[in-house]
């Protein structure tokens, strides 16, 4: 079963991952690429973050698992060297 | 450079950018979407006393209020980022660079994805993107449909389509995993749809609603409810079969299902395939908060409002300096709670920023507003919605004493 879709990562790779290496959501992430993709995560982040964090440790947290990055949504490499004036 | 930029049209940017406009400040709202009014587009119910709730014409409305109140929309245009320094804000979007000197994020909501086997066929699609192309695109997404997971959001959207004459074959429960507990038992979403029964003509949905009041009733109406499933509106709702896999060669031809047991375990040997050749897929919501947690702004993790949500009082304002909330990014409920949330937001801002003794009083009638306005919602995503409220209101008070503390060391 996928989770990812933009960088083709199963369900059975991320648990794989995450029993071999007992691993946070940003490692899980960059061990698999799961939510590196073109979506920048909007489908699979909330999954990589169940994955990776039992219900005590959610609870404690006031940050947000996995960082969000800017930008948050697609744009195209001329866009983000130009920003503004592209 | 403006005095407050809004970032989402739906009915809380919307409703608070009427208020702040005719109040004298300079607003630009921004939107991604090429139409105004976010997620109350699509919306499409009668309510509790008979009345239509018709969320195009609300949003056009919104709209042209806003328009008309000076209010300066910018559709098709996403935020990609945001800085603050000093005393203004920096919006960067996919076009152009804003700034402002307040901003409120009024973000919505996004779906939370349910991944079931074979979820990837084309034909399949999240029940939201479903009532969108039905409502607002009036686009058919399929002849015949099978929906997985049964929720007061993908039964709204389950007679929406029903209306619009698009054959629903069947809504069935979500094979249990680890990343849907709440969705796949059969206890729970009972529970969960005794909030709509007044969406429900059906006869047993709303004589079971004071039932279960009682966990043993609960448990009895359950267990007694059955195999074949009843009927909401045209067609039948499943409590006891769940969605094992969706099949097709390439694209969707149909769902795989099998009866279950009390706790939403598979019975082998009932496998059956539903045919569909489309299938949506309705979990639950989260608040769209990613803008928020680039500015550094605290989180609370609460299951009663949809899952991160920035850190706010009820007055919608946010530990960082000119940041405000309002709508489904602090936490999933209906639209009309949104518009009155958007009120809040709106009052707060303008006594920030003119310091009138005035708008402290509109500010806390708004939110005794809003208050009402949750109690008589005719769509309540989380039963529990006022202990999620409390425990934001909780966290804040903590949030303000270590700060003021900190302050006063300082
Ligand atoms: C699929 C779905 C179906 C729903 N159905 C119902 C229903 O039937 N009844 C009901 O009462 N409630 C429903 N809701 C809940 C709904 O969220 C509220 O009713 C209401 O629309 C919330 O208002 P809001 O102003 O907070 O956000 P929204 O109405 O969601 O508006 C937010 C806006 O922000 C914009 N936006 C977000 N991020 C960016 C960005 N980075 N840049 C630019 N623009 C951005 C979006 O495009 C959107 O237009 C539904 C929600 C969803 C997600």
């Amino acid at each position: 079963m996928i989770l990812c879709r933009c960088e083709e990562v199963t369900y059975e790779t991320v648990r794989a991952t995450k029993e071999k290496y007992q691993c946070d959501a940003r490692e899980l992430k960059l061990r698999t690429r799961a939510g590196m993709g073109y979506c920048g995560g909007r489908v699979c982040r909330p999954l990589l973050d169940k994955i990776s964090q039992n219900k005590n440790e959610r609870l404690e947290s006031q940050v947000i698992p996995l960082k969000y990055q800017p930008p948050v949504r697609p744009i195209t490499f001329q866009r983000m060297q130009g920003d503004h004036h592209g | 450079m403006s005095d407050l930029i809004i970032v989402g049209a739906g009915p809380a940017g919307l409703r608070a950018s009427i208020i702040c406009a005719r109040n004298g400040l300079s607003v630009t709202v921004v939107d991604e979407y090429m139409k105004a009014g976010g997620r109350l587009l699509g919306q499409l119910y009668q309510e509790k006393d008979g009345e239509w709730w018709n969320g195009l014409q609300e949003s056009e409305r919104l709209y042209e209020e806003a328009l008309s109140s000076g209010v300066e929309i910018k559709l098709g245009l996403s935020v990609i980022h945001i800085e603050n320094s000093e005393n203004a804000w920096t919006v960067h979007t996919n076009a152009e660079l804003l700034t402002s000197s307040y901003l409120l994020l009024a973000t919505g909501a996004a779906e939370a994805p349910q991944p079931i086997d074979g979820w990837t066929l084309p034909g399949v699609m999240s029940v939201g993107a479903a009532q969108v192309m039905t409502t607002v695109q009036r686009v058919k997404p399929g002849n015949a449909g099978v929906i997985i997971g049964i929720s007061v959001l993908g039964s709204a959207i389950a007679m929406e389509l029903d209306m619009a004459g698009i054959h629903i074959k069947s809504m069935v429960l979500p094979k249990k995993t680890e990343f849907n507990e709440e969705f796949a038992n059969p206890l729970h979403v009972m529970e969960s749809l005794s909030h709509i029964s007044h969406l429900a003509p059906s006869k047993l949905i709303q004589w079971s609603s004071p039932l279960l009041k009682w966990k043993y009733m609960r448990n009895l109406s359950t267990r007694f409810f059955p195999k074949r499933g009843f009927k909401i509106w045209d067609f039948p709702v499943h409590l006891r079969k769940a969605a094992l896999e969706i099949v097709g060669e390439s694209k969707v031809e149909g769902v795989k299902v099998a009866a279950i047991d009390i706790n939403g375990n598979p019975i082998e040997g009932t496998e059956e395939i539903i045919e569909a050749d489309f299938v949506c897929i309705a979990g639950g919501l989260y608040p769209l908060a990613e803008l928020a947690a680039l500015t550094g702004c605290p989180f609370l993790d609460a299951a009663e409002l949809g899952g991160y949500v920035p850190l706010h009082s009820e007055k919608m304002e946010t530990p960082v300096d000119r940041l405000f909330v309002a709508g489904n990014i602090t936490g999933i409920e209906s639209a009309k709670v949104a518009l009155a949330q958007g009120e809040v937001a709106a009052y707060s801002i303008l006594q920030h920023a003119t310091n009138h003794e005035n708008f402290k009083e509109k500010v806390n009638r708004s939110v005794e507003n809003v208050q009402q306005i949750r109690d008589q919602a005719p769509l309540s995503f989380n039963p529990h919605i006022n202990e999620g409220r409390k425990k934001m209101q909780n966290s804040w008070n903590e949030w303000l004493n270590e700060h003021t503390k900190s302050s006063h060391l300082a």
